[in-house]
């Protein structure tokens, strides 16, 4: 385990002041909001934020912190030393495993002292629930599917030392989800104190970014190319869509941005959305002597104007 | 080979203001001051104990609690944010992708 510089990764000098440190957390949660930030890596940047945050602005475990670090510096080999926290009080806001994928092991090993620290614990019975994020394919939600995770979890080891460890499990994803909605686990959040059941584990879904189709709720939507001819005359056209092959009448008279839509073939939830195709009208290229006598032939006897309405 | 375990939507089964705030590790006053200020489940009755929560509530109440929580924030500007940070969510979303591939 490598030793971690809180204060380098807030950027602030070892003496700095409780104001200091808000302003650094505020300025690097505001750069780094996973919400918004453009940064490749801004959630990871974000935790590491949040931990250096939670340790340096709590007194007792900065205090208890810098005592450690005086000996040690970022990236070192780090192990603690027996009792290393004797004689600092945690106050119950040690590492409560509530959000426990969230800490580094380092932190954990610090502050993973809850189990026979916290005050209040025997207050808490059912475990804390855990929450995160869910990717999946398009392609799932139409047939349902299967994924494994792997999660960390607190245990309390025998020296009353929360730990994490990593276990895997496969969960069964309903068909019909969709983005933003939130399928929760039953029991597989945190552990809860003896002959107490576990807290759940909610996951909120997100679809990966499709080549071909963007989904807004349970709608999906598809670029459906045509040729000039079969938007003018009309046609009936081949198209894949997720859950198969679909044939479509392209209607006689259309244009671009043209929507077609076929109900009930969005996402396939206990109300199902629909599957829109917008048509793009796409020019054939004109690379052929042929084809170009084709396109001057049109030029001579449709006499069309797209910018009529425009009057020029 | 670990079992497979199986998931519920959350609109198959929401969410009590409790369960709300046990997931969020909130009181339940912190829940209601948020329902009643505007920034969470909107057109809510006036009995707390007939609203119940799904997934965007849940999402983003747990949003809300952060800004709060990183910025010092009022209910009602964390609200604010948060309804930016959806429509930003909301327009990436509907612009991609921009063409057939």
């Amino acid at each position: 385990m490598e030793f971690k510089d809180y204060y380098k990764t807030l950027g602030v000098s070892r003496d700095a002041s409780a104001e200091e440190i808000k302003k650094a957390f505020r300025r690097l949660a505001r750069k780094y909001h996973p919400d918004v930030s453009k940064v490749a890596d801004a959630e990871q940047k974000m935790q590491e934020v949040n931990e250096a945050n939670t340790v340096l602005s709590d007194p007792e475990k900065r205090a208890a912190y810098d005592q450690l670090g005086q000996s040690y510096q970022a990236g070192k080999e780090f192990r603690p030393p027996p009792d290393w926290d004797a004689g600092f009080e945690f106050s119950g806001r040690g590492f409560s495993g509530a959000q426990a994928g969230d800490y580094s092991d380092f932190f954990a090993e610090l502050f993973g002292r809850m189990g026979e620290r916290t005050p209040h614990s025997h207050h808490r019975t059912r475990g804390e629930d855990h929450h995160a994020k869910i990717m999946l394919d398009l392609e799932d939600t139409y047939r349902g599917a299967s994924r494994s995770l792997t999660l960390r979890t607190p245990h309390v080891d025998d020296k009353g030392q929360i730990k994490l460890a990593e276990h895997k499990i496969n969960v069964r994803i309903p068909k019909g989800v969709h983005e933003g909605q939130v399928i929760r686990l039953a029991g597989q959040g945190g552990p809860g104190m003896p002959g107490a059941s576990a807290g759940d584990l909610f996951l909120e879904v997100h679809f990966n970014p499709h080549a071909r189709y963007r989904v807004e709720k349970k709608d999906v939507y598809a670029t459906l190319p045509v040729s000039p001819w079969e938007a003018t005359l009309g046609a009936t056209v081949k198209f894949p869509v997720p859950d198969g092959l679909v044939e479509v009448r392209i209607p006689e008279g259309s244009q671009t941005d043209r929507k077609l839509r076929l109900k009930g073939r969005g996402i396939p939830a206990a109300s199902p959305g629909d599957l829109y195709l917008v048509l793009e009208v796409v020019l054939p290229p004109a690379t052929t002597p042929k084809a170009k006598e084709i396109y001057q032939m049109m030029a001579r006897e449709l006499a069309f104007n797209p910018r009529e309405k425009m009057g020029v | 080979m670990s079992r497979e375990i199986n998931s519920i939507s959350l609109e198959d089964a929401l969410l009590s203001l409790d369960e709300l705030a046990t997931s969020c590790n909130v009181n339940r006053e912190w829940v209601i001051e948020h329902v009643q200020c505007g920034v969470l489940l909107e057109d809510a009755g006036s009995d707390p104990a007939l609203w119940v929560f799904g997934s965007h509530s849940l999402i983003r109440a747990r949003r809300i609690l952060a800004l709060e929580k990183d910025f010092d924030s009022n209910p009602e500007l964390a609200g604010l944010v948060a309804d930016l940070v959806e429509e930003i969510e909301y327009l990436r979303k509907s612009t991609y992708p921009k063409k057939q591939t």
